[in-house]
């Protein structure tokens, strides 16, 4: 069976939380290291950070973006590749982007006709 | 230490030379302003390196990253002007982070160079010690409360006080001379003899903590000792300590976690490595005309990994050490480490004469230490009540729950009393 592309979108608290420490911050990394390794064939792409200033275009209307009046700001996106929704998650599930309070991460199926 | 513990420290450990490094070029009154920086370039590598792969240079990264984070936020402090009109030049110019190896023989350079600016004798040693671990080593000040048993208030009291004095001496930073660091290389030999017995002794019931307390000691040590300025006798004497002890570390506790017996390690254990490498630097150090603590102290760890058995210890020339090392660094621990070796090479009664003719610090008198050795060596001599006085004392002064663990089941007549030569023979001593 042919594999559905994901699509994940971060969200994160706009909430300053603690500064991690390099000790912390290098077994975030050794974390991700051993993630992407085992996901491999999954992660299609890692995506990119978004910017953190942006415009929303509305028929009537346009602003400097949603973010006012969301406490969750969409920080970033990557594209998995899996047989379901449930493997999907089950590949978030594991990553260390998850292990972060302050983070959601919201999984679509991207449709092709 | 082994080339996968430098990589898997490679944030911890790229923070203190990045830190040293901009703190060179920039001056030290502006160490908060670059360890924020570094840190943001930090949390930049978490964010782009999974995305992008690790860089084949992870430093220089880094070090463009957090260096143009400084600048961008040295324009939006007053001291603009002077300050960009000076270094700017130096953002330009990126050569100079793609010669590699300048680039890491600068960066060693500029930790050396932190860590003697952090000696002086104006700065309290233990300020030297939690500069040392924040700065050099990239431990949070969560991270060295933990490690050195202390609260993070006073980890961060010390550390204030240390960037306080360092501050008010910026005048003089670049302008140590080679002079003034070499008459300081003694406290550098001494904050890394800190360094190193702050984890060795360390009762934390997790090793991985204690040991990387060592490994840091070991790193900047072998830093030291590998550079023009720290090439000396003493220096390769305390690297040759270290890698003794670092060879039996993991046999100090059983699988339970309780201190063993120096006599109960399981010397096949000692990790033989460790041993050949330290018998080399101790044969390094055999130069020169003066001897140090150091020299001595590898010595007598010597001949403990070197004999196959405690019984076969050549206690004699271990006694003569310690008469040695307490002529030229007095303290009365060495005293009570010579008392149990006079034990073991002729009688307890000997041991036991050796401390009562000595004067005795009230800080040692009421220590666990002192009780745990006398009640040792009373029951040797079968003076059992004197004895269980001096062990119940003895388990009231413990300070940690292992230690206490370890006199409960060790100060019983019955059993036979070694205690004092696990926690005194073999260990590095305190200062």
């Amino acid at each position: 069976m042919e594999n559905n592309t994901y699509i994940c979108i971060l969200r994160s608290n706009t909430g300053d939380c603690d500064k991690p420490s390099p000790s912390e911050m290098e077994l975030q990394y050794a974390k991700y290291q051993a993630w992407q390794k085992k996901f491999a064939d999954n992660i299609v792409d890692m995506g990119n950070k978004l910017g953190a200033t942006g415009g929303v275009v509305r028929q009537d209307s346009i602003s400097d973006g949603p973010f006012i009046e969301l406490k969750e700001v969409i920080g970033g996106y990557m594209m998995l590749s899996a047989a379901t929704l449930v493997d999907a998650i089950d590949v978030i599930k594991a990553s260390p982007m998850v292990e972060n309070a302050g983070v959601s991460i919201e999984i679509r199926e991207i449709c092709t006709p | 230490m082994s080339k996968q513990a430098e990589v898997a420290h490679l944030f911890r450990h790229e923070y203190g030379r990045l830190v040293a490094l901009l703190v060179r070029r920039f001056g030290i009154s502006h160490i908060d302003t670059i360890e924020d920086a570094v840190q943001w370039a930090m949390a930049q590598a978490l964010e782009f390196w999974p995305k992008e792969g690790t860089p084949s240079s992870p430093a220089a990264w880094l070090y463009k990253v957090a260096f143009r984070h400084l600048l961008s936020e040295f324009r939006t402090i007053s001291h603009r002007s002077s300050l960009l009109n000076k270094y700017i030049s130096v953002d330009t110019d990126e050569t100079n982070s793609n010669n590699e190896a300048c680039f890491t023989g600068e960066m060693s350079d500029s930790m050396l160079r932190m860590l003697f600016i952090a000696c002086s004798n104006k700065n309290p040693v233990e300020s030297q010690l939690v500069f040392t671990l924040k700065s050099l080593c990239g431990f949070s000040i969560r991270e060295i409360a933990l490690r050195l048993f202390i609260t993070e208030a006073s980890v961060y009291k010390r550390f204030s006080r240390a960037k306080k004095h360092l501050k008010n001496e910026t005048f003089e930073l670049d302008m140590l001379s080679n002079n003034e660091m070499l008459s300081r290389l003694p406290s550098v030999h001494h904050v890394l003899y800190l360094l190193f017995t702050e984890g060795y002794l360390s009762s934390h019931t997790d090793t991985a903590i204690r040991q990387d307390l060592c490994e840091e000691a070991i790193r900047l040590t072998k830093l030291l000792a590998e550079s023009k300025i720290g090439d000396s006798p003493n220096g390769c004497a305390l690297l040759a300590l270290m890698y003794f002890h670092l060879a039996k570390i993991n046999t100090r506790k059983n699988e339970f976690g309780m201190l063993l017996l120096l006599e109960q390690q399981d010397r096949n254990e000692w990790s033989q490595q460790h041993i050949s490498v330290a018998m080399s630097l101790l044969a390094q150090s055999a130069k020169g005309d003066s001897i140090s603590r150091y020299h001595i102290e590898a010595g007598i760890a010597a001949e403990h990994c070197l004999s196959p058995s405690f019984k076969r210890t050549n206690w004699k020339k271990v006694v003569a050490s310690y008469q040695l090392l307490n002529n030229i660094a007095p303290s009365a621990f060495h005293l009570l480490n010579l008392a149990i070796a006079t034990a073991e090479w002729k009688s307890a009664q000997d041991g036991l004469a050796i401390l009562a003719s000595a004067e005795i610090p009230a800080w040692l008198e009421c220590s666990y230490h002192w009780y745990a050795v006398h009640a040792d060596l009373l029951y040797r001599c079968e003076k059992f009540t004197l004895a269980d006085k001096n062990a119940d004392l003895a388990i009231t002064a413990a300070p940690t729950e292992s230690i206490k663990q370890l006199l409960i089941t060790r100060l019983k007549r019955s059993e036979g009393v070694q205690v004092s030569r696990a926690i005194l023979l073999s260990c590095p001593a305190p200062s």
